[in-house]
């Protein structure tokens, strides 16, 4: 007998998610294959939100979720947390990312030179709906230079501290397994500068650039000026058991530096992440650069926005509020008629005066 | 999605951890009560890898713990320490405490001891109802008060007391009277 | 060294879902979190093949504490077949192996959100709380580094001025579920959105109760034996919901925590929350023979407790 009948149960949970899947039909390898070469920028947030590199499995996830981000990463989440951990790679530095593109808004050139690389920054955002008509959309070839740009420059706050303007943060001494890990423990506050980092790396782009945005619209101290940009490919080194570095391929990395004046230095905010992902590195950034001196409580101050731009937290809990609560509400339901009979027992007779 | 796993089953390691924690847990929330326990060794395999730090007196111990990963370290760093049978109190003034704001970076510390002569000691605090009498031997003379004196809770260390295939728990929370 | 002593043979999914290295986590801060009952552990949480906020906490403690032989029960608002509830006990049982139960008697393992069920819980029982929320303080304190060093401080005045805020407006306490409550004489806790009913359950209990925050990454614990007191005034006495002297209608069983349900005539009717004594309520009132175990409360009173 099912004593909750109108809730359903095992059959029920069956069925819904039956129903969720009911028309998105097969998910073959071809599939997934095809969202991991159409959709790389979606695969990019997925893999940045998920901190797990992977472009085959964050396809599949998206395939798997229908294209709902918060499910997908969700998935990579928890497919991530249980695999073992085999090695800690070396440090990559900025001056050995093979560079993509590399802007910096603080300098009108910079050395190096300003490279543009790939984006949609300078395009005309026009729909083209003759492919829904079936006129293919080809996209024009690339025409290359006829020099290309240097690969592998310094940053840009690299020769601002060369030329005494700001002061870079010193080596962290950590390395390999000494390096704090936010998925091994739980971060605490004040934060571990590697915790800080790990965390915006991790956080959900939304959430990210909206408090990032907060701070730039001036709900933070700092101003934010884009020193620099960059889209990159980042080597993964590790150690063979053997002894021997090699190799592990590359990761597409995005990172950005933002400073603003602060006294007679400049202040510097930094973020990085795996994949492409422009707006969330500038927005975490930005957050970076105001959190030093951010009030308790404000949107800048690294616990608040630590603990709220966490996608798979925040949207867990979000959605939590579907569950039933009708144990909670009829404790409160309980104790609001009681105060409420109080509230009327005492206007009918009210207590003598003493 | 997500195919059933056939049967899913423990493999034989994955058993003992799980027991031993069972033992652990049962001993700690009910201090005094003794629970089976293959020696120090299941503890290790329990509860220890990398994100730990260790201190052993018994080099196999401490060859296990740092096969698991744990950095072996000072007695005064350490979040396990095994001691063995501990000559003299001197050791208790160095465990880690931990803090008002982090009381769980207190110490576990693991001695070899004895439960079937020794001293009769009363028992009081969380998990015991009322007072729990037990006999505890194979500790230096004054180790009972050397702990109350150097504890403030909820700073403090948590003991577990081997005797053979025997565990005892004495977390900080507990009270002990020697008589 | 070679690979194969850093890594192990694949398998499609770790025993009890989560891998060695989280469970050693959560044993290592549930030991800690037994020595300093009420005080919230900080543990390196994982993900899990659910959502935050949908028991997450509780899942990672049970998944860590099963093996094949122990039996485990789940509830959800006092329910066993709640859609929630259906899920979890799923998910248990298809990553441990350990068999399910709906009856309270027959658990060894019981994971529920917000109730306790009615019947007492032996000393061989293992309850574990879903926590949404595990800090008590977050009403008058939202800043977590702020409220722990609060519970560092025992700095609980905020607290109780705010319950006697509550009483000179309303006239009474106002706080419903998560009541919280002072463990051990040190630590004030939330005991999770269990109802005021629930709370005195807890109080010098034979079982032990592990309360996990998933999303927040805190558990704590109430030991066996452990003082658990309800925040109250001397002159103000703690009140559970008036369920007292409600009758199931389906059951017939009066003096339990009831769901309400509203009728198409304006009134009310009740049923017994916790599904399982409902159902057992009912089996018993159709003549069949069944084993009830002693419960917490009696005629709608809980010993020891003014109401």
């Amino acid at each position: 007998m099912a004593y909750v009948a109108t809730r359903g149960g095992e059959r029920a949970i069956e069925q819904s998610q039956r129903l969720f899947r009911a028309e998105m039909g097969e998910i073959t390898r071809e599939r997934v294959a095809e969202i991991r070469r159409a959709m790389p920028y979606l695969v990019d947030r997925a893999m940045g939100e998920a901190s797990l590199y992977d472009e085959d499995l964050a396809a599949l996830a998206l395939a798997q979720t229908g294209g709902e981000p918060y499910e997908a990463i969700l998935l990579l989440r928890a497919w991530r947390t249980t695999q073992p951990r085999l090695q800690v790679a070396a440090p990559v530095r900025q001056e050995d990312l093979f560079t993509h593109r590399r802007i910096s808004a603080a300098f009108k050139d910079i050395p190096g030179g300003q490279v543009l690389g790939p984006t949609l920054d300078y395009s005309h955002r026009i729909l083209e709906t003759g492919v829904l008509a079936g006129e293919a959309f080809v996209p024009p070839p690339v025409e290359p230079a006829a020099v290309p740009a240097p690969a592998r420059q310094p940053s840009v706050a690299a020769w601002q501290a060369e030329n005494g303007l700001l002061e870079l943060p010193g080596d962290d001494a950590a390395l390999g397994n000494e390096i704090p890990d936010i998925t091994r423990e739980p971060v605490m506050f004040p934060a571990k500068r590697a915790h800080t980092l790990q965390s915006l790396a991790r956080a959900e782009t939304g959430g990210v650039l909206a408090l990032g945005y907060a701070a730039q619209r001036g709900y933070g101290q700092a101003h934010p000026t884009v020193n620099e940009l960059r889209l990159a490919e980042a080597e993964i080194r590790v150690r063979h058991p053997r002894g021997t570095t090699f190799s592990a391929g590359r990761v597409k990395i995005s990172q950005a530096e933002v400073v603003s004046k602060s006294g007679t230095q400049l202040g510097l905010g930094f973020a990085a992440t795996l994949g492409w992902n422009e707006v969330k590195v500038i927005a975490a950034a930005t957050l970076d650069l105001n959190a030093p001196g951010a009030e308790k409580g404000s949107a800048t101050e690294e616990e608040f926005f630590v603990y709220h731009t966490e996608g798979v937290e925040s949207s867990g809990f979000c959605i939590h509020f579907k569950l039933p609560h009708y144990v909670t509400f009829q404790s409160s339901l309980d104790a609001m008629r009681d105060a409420k009979a109080k509230k009327a027992a005492t206007e009918k007779a009210p207590e003598p005066a003493e | 999605m997500g195919q059933p796993l056939a049967s899913p089953s423990p493999s034989p390691a994955e058993l003992r951890s799980n027991a031993a924690f069972e033992a652990l847990l049962w001993a700690l929330s009910r201090p005094g009560q003794l629970r089976a326990l293959e020696g120090e060794g299941a503890i290790v395999e329990a509860l220890i890898d990398r994100e730990c730090t260790v201190y052993a007196t018994d080099p196999a111990v401490a060859r296990g713990a740092e096969r698991l990963g744990a950095a072996l370290v000072g007695a005064g760093e350490a979040d396990y320490v095994f001691a063995g049978a501990l000559p003299s109190t001197a050791l208790l003034g160095e465990l880690k405490q931990g803090s008002d704001l982090h009381p769980e970076e207190g110490a576990t510390l693991i001695l070899a001891a004895g439960f079937t002569a020794g001293d009769r000691l009363c028992l009081s605090g969380p998990g015991v109802d009322g007072a729990l009498s037990v006999t505890v031997g194979g500790l230096p003379a004054g180790f009972w008060a050397r702990r109350a004196q150097l504890m403030r809770y909820p700073m403090g260390f948590d003991i577990f007391l081997c005797d053979g295939a025997q565990v005892m728990g004495v977390p900080r929370s507990t009270a002990v009277e020697a008589f | 060294m070679s690979l194969a002593t850093l890594t192990r043979a694949w398998e499609p999914m770790s025993y009890g879902f989560l891998d060695g290295s989280a469970k050693r986590e959560v044993r290592r801060k549930m030991l800690k979190a037994v020595a300093v009952p009420g005080c919230q552990m900080p543990y390196a949480s994982r993900e899990v093949p659910m959502a935050r906020g949908w028991g997450t906490g509780g899942l990672q403690v049970s998944c860590t504490l099963l093996n094949p032989k122990m039996r485990v029960k789940v509830i959800d608002q006092g329910a066993d077949d709640s859609v929630n509830a259906a899920s979890i006990r799923k998910f248990l049982a298809r990553v441990s192996g350990a068999p399910t139960t709906t009856d309270t008697l027959e658990a060894d393992l019981i994971q529920s959100r917000h109730r306790i069920p009615e019947e007492i819980l032996r000393e061989d029982q293992v309850l574990v709380l879903q926590v949404p929320n595990p800090e008590p303080l977050r009403p008058v304190q939202p800043n977590m580094s702020i409220a722990r060093q609060m519970h560092a401080d025992a700095d609980y005045g905020r607290m109780w001025l705010q319950l006697y805020e509550q009483i000179v407006r309303a006239g009474r306490v106002m706080q419903g579920a998560s009541y919280p409550s002072l463990v051990n004489g040190r630590f004030i806790m939330t005991p999770s959105p269990i109802p005021r009913w629930d709370v005195p359950k807890l109080h010098m209990a034979k079982h032990l109760t592990i309360l996990s925050a998933g999303r927040e990454k805190r558990l704590y614990v109430v030991p066996p034996y452990t003082r658990v007191e309800p925040l109250v005034f001397d002159d103000v006495p703690y009140r559970v919901e008036e369920h007292g002297g409600l009758t199931c209608t389906r059951s017939g069983a009066t003096g339990f925590f009831m769901n309400e349900i509203p009728q198409d005539d304006g009134s009310s009717a009740y049923e017994i929350s916790d599904s399982d004594f409902g159902v057992k309520s009912i089996r018993k009132r159709e003549g069949e023979e069944v084993a009830f175990g002693a419960t917490w409360y009696t005629g709608g009173e809980m010993e020891g407790q003014g109401r």
